[in-house]
């Protein structure tokens, strides 16, 4: 009998929380599918009435947001292919090697998850200038995968160090150099935790903001966080056409989320932060 | 294979990393603490000199520093402690396997992979003072009397942005709790069971013992995280209503986007950065280092 008021009250309380996690994101989404006057009405209107997809249509048109999400896919997209490739060499050689520069260069990447991008930004801005690199994906690019590979690395060791040394070293007798066992038997292995190596640094890049618009000014090099804030600096907030941009930004992680989930949760939990 | 040829694979396998993170993060690092100590200003550039600790004397004089360093340590406090007990329970939930967990996870866990400003454009929405859903609910149940405007009232705007906060960091550390709990193995559980624990004794006597290494750093990191995330509040109130929700890390980039003054935003960056590193270093000496899982 107690035993079965337990378990009942866990239950309620999961689903308590279920709806408390879910239900920010169904209210935005119902919102970007509401008319102007059930956006605006109160007592509110929880479901429309007559569903419209007018906010995306006007998203998409009036709004170049298809540019931004172009612009957010490839920085993200670059940014996270470059730091997880520099990650898993740097992080191979981090988890393989041990010599008297393992120890400094592993605190030098720990020391650098404390400096947030936020506080560099203005001397980076200073030298991108210099440079002419101002207003440029490239530049936004560069300076994601460069905070990026620092934690990507301490990641990625931590996958390569659970992956036995001897299948590497039976390679190396059978004939194979070190760079082709790396190729041929490590990295293969290793692929899930470099894929969340990969979706995790995505994530990063596609959400940040205060860089991007510190960066990027004109309206065609905008990544969607950007955009998003631009849609509320102008002249009051459209609530139903923000919603629907927020729909459409929060998606893309949710999705890689969803795919990588299980492998970001081992890298994160098991060795990642061991030295 | 010689050791030579090892050394340089060695150093070729770790230059890129190396060299960006040193281009990109350490040089503006120190780029940034030298302009602490200059005059640079973004529409006076070809006045830059250096001016000692006067960036420093000027923000420690300021009130506005101490009103956003205790926002900051309630911004911090209120919001670690809130996602570690919830976190904490939630994975307790989640501990004893059930039909579905796996989805439920999936459900529950993703709010971690969306962006913190976005998530602050969503809240303010429902938390909207005139049309908001949250005062509607609060309203139909005649919880208030009168719709409470969450972000724009001095009184409430910390509690709604630490709130936002919490819900947002709850599945961090639960996911870092659910898994440090499944590495505890279930015979000492039971056996404390058999000999007729209560759930309480076995909860604080054999579980946290247990997964205080977990516990410890998720905390270390946390704190240091959500002290450099400014992205929630710049999405709901960017530091308002009156500086009531202006941490930190929201002042430095209040001055960066409105005031144009670099070296008044890197000297606050400068004081952000040692507070942490000084946080780290006593933190790490109290816990001991084998208690960390770092």
């Amino acid at each position: 009998m107690r035993r079965k008021w337990i378990s009942l009250i866990r239950y309620l309380l999961l689903g308590v929380y279920l709806v408390f996690a879910l239900f920010p994101l169904v209210w935005i989404f119902l919102t970007s599918i509401k008319s102007p006057m059930e956006v605006y009405s109160f007592p509110v209107k929880y479901l429309p009435s007559k569903p419209t997809f007018q906010n995306y249509q006007k998203l998409f048109s009036y709004a170049h947001f298809g540019k931004y999400f172009k612009n957010s896919l490839a920085v993200a997209g670059v940014s996270a292919l470059a730091s997880t490739i520099m990650a898993s060499l740097a992080g191979y050689a981090l988890a393989r090697f041990k010599n008297r520069w393992v120890f400094p260069i592993v605190l030098l990447l720990f020391f650098v998850q404390m400096i947030p991008a936020y506080l560099i930004m203005i001397p980076q801005y200073v030298m991108f200038s210099k440079l002419g690199m101002l207003d440029k994906l490239i530049s936004v690019m560069l300076i994601y995968s460069g905070i990026g590979s620092a934690f990507s690395t301490i990641m990625a060791r931590g996958f390569i160090a659970r992956i036995p040394i001897e299948l590497e070293e039976a390679a190396m007798i059978d004939g194979c150099t070190r760079l082709c066992s790396l190729f041929r038997v490590t990295f293969p292995l290793v692929l899930p935790g470099l894929s969340a190596v990969f979706s995790f640094s995505f994530v990063n890049s596609w959400n940040e903001i205060f860089v991007a618009s510190l960066f990027l000014n004109s309206d065609d090099k905008m990544t969607v966080p950007v955009a998003l804030y631009s849609f509320i600096s102008k002249a009051g907030v459209n609530w139903g056409f923000l919603s629907a941009g927020l729909v459409i930004a929060l998606l893309p992680t949710i999705i890689v989320f969803a795919f990588a989930q299980r492998y970001i949760v081992e890298g994160l939990t098991k060795g990642a932060m061991k030295y | 294979m010689k050791p030579r040829r090892t050394a340089r694979f060695f150093l070729y396998a770790v230059l890129p990393v190396i060299a960006i993170v040193s281009f990109l993060v350490v040089y503006p690092t120190i780029r940034g603490v030298i302009m602490s100590f200059q005059n640079y200003n973004l529409y006076n550039l070809r006045n830059v000199h250096f001016v000692g600790l006067e960036n420093y004397k000027a923000i420690f004089t300021d009130s506005r520093f101490y009103e956003d360093l205790w926002n900051t340590v309630l911004w911090i406090a209120g919001s670690v402690s809130l996602q570690f007990v919830l976190g904490f329970i939630l994975a307790l939930l989640m501990w004893k396997p059930f039909k579905g967990r796996g989805i439920y996870a999936g459900l529950v866990f993703y709010p971690w992979a969306l962006s913190g400003f976005a998530i602050g454009l969503v809240w303010s929405w429902l938390m909207n003072g005139t049309f908001g859903v949250i005062n509607d609910i609060l309203l139909r149940f005649h919880i208030v009397k009168y719709p409470i405007h969450f972000l724009s009232d001095p009184k409430w705007a910390m509690w709604s942005v630490i709130l936002i906060n919490v819900w947002y960091g709850i599945p961090f550390f639960a996911i870092m709790i659910l898994a440090a709990l499944q590495s505890v193995p279930s015979s000492v559980v039971e056996a404390a069971m058999i000999d007729g624990a209560s759930a309480a004794r076995r909860l604080f006597q054999i579980v946290i013992p247990y997964i205080k290494p977990t516990l410890l750093s998720t905390l270390l990191l946390r704190v240091i995280w959500v002290m450099n995330f400014p992205d929630i509040i710049y999405g709901t109130t960017r530091g308002g209503p009156a500086g009531a929700t202006e941490t930190l890390s929201v002042y430095m980039i209040n001055i960066v986007f409105y005031e144009n003054d670099y070296s008044k935003a890197a000297t606050v960056g400068v004081i952000i950065l040692s507070i942490l590193i000084a946080y780290a270093i006593i933190y790490m000496k109290t816990t001991s280092y084998e208690e960390l899982e770092l």
